[in-house]
């Protein structure tokens, strides 16, 4: 007895049945989709575009400020240490001061004491340093 | 020499940019008009390619919103419509690239636990398990053929492959697929 033989599908037999099952699957995923309205999706590309152009503005700021703050610190700490350097050389100029300070406050003895000296001089150095910095990043001349 | 106050009088322009239009490659008018055209099948191809409506869902705004970014000088509206959907490619390809697996098994699991309302549901469940079980780039090639009727050198140019080879690329694709959906190419 003669089995049957399975006919196997022509070249075109494959595509039509494909093409069909992509089309048919290609309207349902069309009748899925729910897009965003082109009016938010317009939106907020503009929103991203104007975030991301200030961003790149803002890069270079940042920048700056740390350079700035990082000559400040190093400024201040060089103060520092010359300070301490003149003081251990020479405490004629400390005790001027300490002195002065005395005279001026004379509740307060504990000004009196040369290492407060030295802090109140590297904060009015700081202070001074400040406003010059302050002076250059706000004035627009 | 740029100068601090330099640099803050650009910062101040950019600032002010927020209460301006910034610079799109494409006016609202048209972009809406092109996007409304576009987007259904777009998303098709997204959630198809990638086998996620989620992910389909994510792409979809960054691809337009690439669109809109890119400098490129478009000829016609084939060719806007051409690097839209090589972006969605590329897309697609980078989220493969991720941790996140889009196919459970070769399908998408949502698909399986949909409610199967209509009669055709489950040969639908066929094709779309018999599609994730292809290759990606033969999922992009056959949607581009028969979903989107793409001509051989648009597929190469959305697939960045060569034009002469896709005949045969879509060949194999057609055969791999037909195999996977042996029941019904038998009857």
């Amino acid at each position: 007895m003669k089995t049957p033989t399975r006919v196997q599908p022509t070249d075109a037999e494959i595509e039509a049945i494909v093409a069909d099952a992509i089309a048919q699957e290609a309207a349902c995923a069309g009748s899925e989709a729910q897009p965003p309205s082109s009016a938010i999706v317009w939106w907020r590309a503009q929103m991203r575009a104007r975030q991301e152009a200030t961003q790149l503005a803002e890069k270079p700021i940042t920048i700056v400020h740390a350079l700035s703050i990082a000559a400040g610190i190093g400024l201040m700490l060089s103060v520092v240490g010359y300070v301490a350097a003149v003081m251990k050389g020479s405490r004629g100029w400390l005790a001027t001061v300490t002195d002065l300070a005395a005279a001026a406050v004379p509740s307060m003895p504990a000004l009196t004491s040369p290492w407060v000296a030295v802090t109140l001089t590297a904060m009015l150095v700081s202070a001074l340093i400040a406003s010059i910095a302050a002076f250059v990043i706000f004035s627009d001349e | 020499m740029t100068t601090y106050l330099d640099v803050r009088r650009l910062h101040g322009d950019a600032l002010e940019a927020d209460t301006a239009d910034v610079a799109l490659a494409m006016d609202e008018d048209a972009f809406r008009a092109f996007y409304d055209r576009t987007s259904r099948a777009l998303w098709g191809y997204l959630s198809r390619t990638s086998g996620d409506r989620q992910v389909a869902d994510d792409l979809l705004q960054e691809c337009y919103y690439r669109l809109l970014k890119s400098a490129v000088p478009f000829e016609s509206e084939a060719h806007r419509r051409n690097y839209l959907y090589r972006i969605a490619t590329n897309l697609v390809r980078d989220t493969r690239r991720g941790t996140r697996p889009l196919f459970a098994d070769g399908v998408e699991v949502a698909d399986l636990e949909a409610p199967q309302a209509h009669a055709d549901a489950a040969e639908r469940a066929d094709v779309r398990r018999a599609m994730g079980r292809l290759k990606p780039r033969e999922r992009a090639l056959l949607w581009l053929a028969y979903a989107q009727g793409s001509s051989h050198s648009e597929i190469a140019d959305v697939l960045g492959l060569k034009t002469g080879s896709i005949k045969l690329l879509l060949f194999r694709a057609r055969r791999k697929l037909a195999a996977l959906l042996a029941p019904k190419v038998s009857s």
